[in-house]
């Protein structure tokens, strides 16, 4: 076997997680366990954003020789379904195996051609170490999903390489690599039910974000609010020359930075920053999402913009993304899980302020479910006092906890009020 | 996708719920082409000596009526039973008998069956009553020799209403194979409950929804209602038991007493659309229970909490705010009634029962200070099966003009209102294939702006006319977003 590829093999550990899960009204332990690929001499895996969450209370990693060690997390970013771990050496070292760590190399997912052999290695089904062989099925596979890393968005900023080589649950988060061994993509998920429809981030991608999540945690991208819509078939009605190039925009997200500067559904954007933009077919937009994302929170991008023939340029101060998905906690004495309501979940819903939590979970026979709350509501009020923070809640929670009183909530179903007494 | 499997599996209980009495979200029409077919016949037989010719006589206060929904692309026939209420013909018929959506120029062909004769006599819509949600039809001269109104079987000294446990009987009608043939049902009073109406319930199913009830001495005590749900458990070989909520359409047990409908009788409307309307302007009237009452210090009555006051409504005029409690009604406290929701139908009963024009007063809490407000109603904007509709055949849509509620549906402020919605998309037409739905919010046609109804359909008209047009794009609204949509035509 090449050696570069017996090196890789002792770079695969499978990583067993628990972590807290907030959705039942209650604090709750879930196990799971997936994949990951040692990267650095220092010990620091690369896995997926689903594999390890920031909720993860317990990381353990089993390494080549079958000894399993402790892991921190130390970068999580679910735009791009990557997580990154620091194993503790500490510990390794204390252990004194006969055991020199290694690590893998990053192979470039740029120059993989389809019909290109690729290998998977990971954890199918909680079976240690698997190697599976395939082909590189696509390698500039478009997809986009609001809800994929548990519930958080992801593929807006990549797009992924597709393989048929064996991708079962459990290998997600290991790497995807060619002959010699080197790392070309991340494993990260495939169609259930399908015959080998697998996918993976490209090494481009997953360097660069290994690289900002080692530096700062996580990743800030710029928000403008675009939703943008392939051009494919349309020129012709937009009478454009194919070289033009242009994005189209399907839709402007309610109160967002482009929304303000006066961008519209239905308008070309043909430039950012005077620089053309090609965006005919869906699998060349996440790159352009990507431009935009990596500009500075608070600059200015200008956007030349074609509506009904006219070009004219728009300034768009960017904002920072944010995930639908807000802070969760688990109120346990009323039975009530929540998260906050996020900017983007009260534009998504046509919320006209972000005040309130959102009902995840309810514990049947506790308080808030007596009360008569529902999954799915908005509590914006509680003792008439606005929810403007979790802690705002959590507050009223603990004070509960320390004298059980009658409590006035405030709480929309869709645009409908409604007040609940929730009660020891 | 291979998330790695963790949660707990969530079981919802289900609450049936156990009074859906008028208005009641189920709307069940009786559409004879594809109803169940009917099995329960008539219970027990009669105490009375004189109930044969009781029965004879009442038999002829009711009839079938049968109208055509013609839509876009179809037909639909349906078929309702009726009461009539005086010598001109006048037959009123249940709030669920029309489908709300339905344009009233698109309800066609009323004919009135006197039971057992399979020959119909022509009628006209005459319109919905708000009050009493009834629709009235008014049938041809043929047939005033062969009914008797209801009014004949109300004498001075009728009761208001029967007594509890009062053996109660009325009539159901066959299906029209059967030439609507009228049977006998009776029974047990078995509760009286102000919903707010007050509604008997009887130990089983008395008579059909929308036909007199009747005492033992023959005189009018009510009128059926649509029935409520009730809970059964369900086997079966593959599912366990697990409640389901069963509705008998065709008969019901629950029926609005004598004193709540003969007041009534007299509200024919003036004209088909119902109107004059009268209007609050509020959304999302929410009733309370009696913990958040105790907490809010009012002990023996009720408040409905207002979600939203509607832009440029009689409500805002007056002052009313998101969020205040309505306390009263022209100085008089809400009742406490039961189950906590028929709160929100007694507001309503109070503004329909009124004219555009007249005042209301209001007792509102607003934090904890109450606030006396008189609005002075207005007249309902227009309403959805009044708006004006275009249907285009090749490009497989129709167009509906944008009414107040649509806005309230797509949550903008009065003064963006505009375009056009689209209210039927052809299954497999040109618009269909390109993605448009139902209740799209039509913003552009062309890139143009449509701003008004005559406009959209100008333009879509242009389009429909032109043989060599090979595309068009629309952008829709659906929610918070919106979408660019290319039709291919031919």
């Amino acid at each position: 076997m090449n050696p570069g590829f017996n090196r890789l093999l002792e770079a695969v550990v499978r990583i067993d997680v628990r972590e807290i899960a907030f959705e039942a009204g209650t604090r709750r332990y879930a196990s799971s366990l997936g994949s990951g690929v040692i990267i650095s001499p220092d010990g620091i895996v690369l896995t997926n954003a689903h594999v390890v969450s920031r909720r993860a209370v317990e990381i353990n990693v089993t390494l080549a020789n079958l000894e399993r060690v402790g892991a921190k997390l130390i970068g999580w970013d679910h735009w791009t379904d990557l997580a990154v771990l620091r194993i503790d050496l500490e510990e390794v070292k204390r252990r004194d195996w006969a055991w020199e760590m290694s690590h893998a190399e990053f192979g470039d997912s740029h120059a993989l051609y389809p019909a290109q052999v690729v290998y998977a290695v990971g954890t199918p089904h909680g079976l240690t170490r698997t190697v599976t062989r395939g082909i590189v099925s696509n390698q500039n596979r478009y997809f986009e999903d609001s809800r994929g890393v548990n519930g958080y968005e992801t593929g807006t900023f990549n797009t992924w390489l597709q393989t048929d080589a064996a991708i079962n649950p459990g290998n997600s988060g290991g790497p995807l690599v060619t002959e010699d061994g080197r790392v070309v993509g991340i494993t990260s998920r495939g169609y259930l039910g399908a015959n080998n429809l697998g996918f993976a981030i490209p090494s481009a991608t997953a360097r660069a974000v290994l690289e900002a999540l080692l530096r700062d945690g996580e990743i800030v991208r710029s928000y403008v609010g675009l939703v943008p819509g392939a051009l494919q078939d349309l020129e012709n009605f937009y009478s454009l020359e194919l070289a033009a190039g242009g994005v189209l925009i399907n839709s402007v997200d309610p109160g967002s930075p482009a929304a303000r500067a006066g961008l519209r559904g239905g308008d070309l954007v043909m430039a950012i920053d005077g620089e053309k933009v090609d965006g005919r077919f869906p699998e060349q937009l996440p790159p352009i999402q990507n431009r935009i994302a990596s500009r500075p929170v608070g600059a200015t991008l200008t956007f030349t913009v074609r509506r009904n023939g006219e070009a004219r340029d728009y300034p768009v101060v960017t904002e920072k993304l944010e995930s639908r998905v807000g802070e969760e906690w688990a109120l346990e004495k009323w039975g009530l899980s929540v998260r906050k309501v996020s900017r983007a979940y009260a534009r998504e819903n046509q919320l006209e302020e972000e005040t309130g939590v959102v009902v995840i979970g309810l514990q049947s026979g506790f308080p808030a479910a007596v009360a008569g709350l529902s999954r799915g509501d908005v509590i914006t009020k509680i003792n008439q006092q606005p929810i403007d923070t979790l802690e705002v809640i959590k507050t009223a929670h603990a004070k509960y906890e320390a004298q059980p009183e009658p409590t006035l909530f405030e709480a929309r179903r869709n645009r409908r009020v409604s007040l609940y007494i929730v009660k020891p | 996708m291979n998330l790695p499997a963790s949660g707990t599996a969530r079981r919802e209980k289900l609450r049936p719920s156990l009074f859906k009495l008028l208005p009641s979200p189920v709307r069940m029409r009786r559409s004879w082409a594809f109803g169940p077919v009917m099995v329960l016949m008539a219970s027990g037989a009669p105490a009375a000596t004189d109930l044969p010719a009781l029965w004879a006589e009442r038999a002829k206060s009711v009839v079938a009526v049968e109208y055509v929904t013609e839509t876009e692309t179809e037909r639909q026939l349906t078929a309702s039973m009726g009461t009539v209420i005086d010598g001109e013909g006048t037959i009123i018929l249940p709030a669920d008998a029309v489908d709300p959506r339905a344009a009233i120029w698109q309800l066609k062909e009323f004919k009135v069956y006197v039971p057992s004769d399979p020959e119909s006599v022509p009628a006209v819509y005459l319109g919905q009553d708000a009050f009493t949600g009834w629709h009235f039809v008014r049938a041809a001269e043929a047939i005033r020799s062969r009914v008797v109104p209801i009014t004949a079987f109300v004498r001075d000294g009728s009761p208001d209403a029967p007594e509890l446990a009062e053996l109660v009987w009325g009539i159901g009608l066959r299906h029209k194979d059967e030439d609507f043939a009228p049977y006998l049902l009776q029974g047990h009073v078995a509760l009286i409950q102000s919903l707010p109406q007050r509604v008997a319930i009887a130990q089983q199913e008395v008579a059909a929804p929308g036909l007199p009830v009747f005492n033992r001495s023959g005189e009018f005590v009510g009128l059926a209602v649509s029935s409520f749900g009730q809970s059964y458990l369900q086997f079966s070989r593959a599912v366990s038991g697990a409640p389901v909520i069963l509705i008998n359409v065709e008969e019901s047990s629950a029926f609005t007493v004598a004193g709540e409908v003969l007041p009534y009788l007299g509200r024919v409307p003036q004209h088909a659309s119902g109107r004059p309307l009268a209007w609050l302007g509020t959304y999302g009237l929410e009733p309370m229970d009696r913990d958040v009452a105790k907490f809010l210090k009012l002990s023996a009555q009720s408040g409905v909490v207002v979600s939203e006051v509607l832009e440029g409504s009689p409500a805002e005029q007056a002052g009313l705010e998101d969020r205040d409690i309505i306390l009263a009604l022209d100085g008089e406290p809400l009742p406490r009634l039961k189950p906590d929701r028929v709160i929100v139908t007694h507001i309503q009963r109070e503004i329909d029962r009124r004219a555009p024009g007249q005042t209301l007063g209001l007792t509102v809490l607003r934090g904890s200070e109450r606030i006396e407000l008189a609005v002075v109603l207005g007249e309902q904007p227009k309403l959805m099966r009044e708006a004006e509709r275009k249907y285009f055949d090749t490009l497989g849509l129709t167009a509906r003009e944008f009414v107040y509620s649509d806005g309230i549906a797509q949550r903008i402020k009065p003064a963006e209102a505009g375009g056009v919605i689209v209210h039927y998309v052809k299954p497999s037409s040109p618009v269909a294939i390109a993605g448009l739905r139902r209740e799209d919010w039509l913003r552009e046609i062309d890139g143009v702006e449509v701003e008004t109804f005559p406009e959209a359909v100008e333009q879509l008209g242009r389009i429909e006319r032109d043989e060599t047009r090979s595309e068009f794009v629309l952008l829709v609204r659906r929610g918070a977003e919106t979408a660019v949509l290319r039709v291919k035509l031919r």
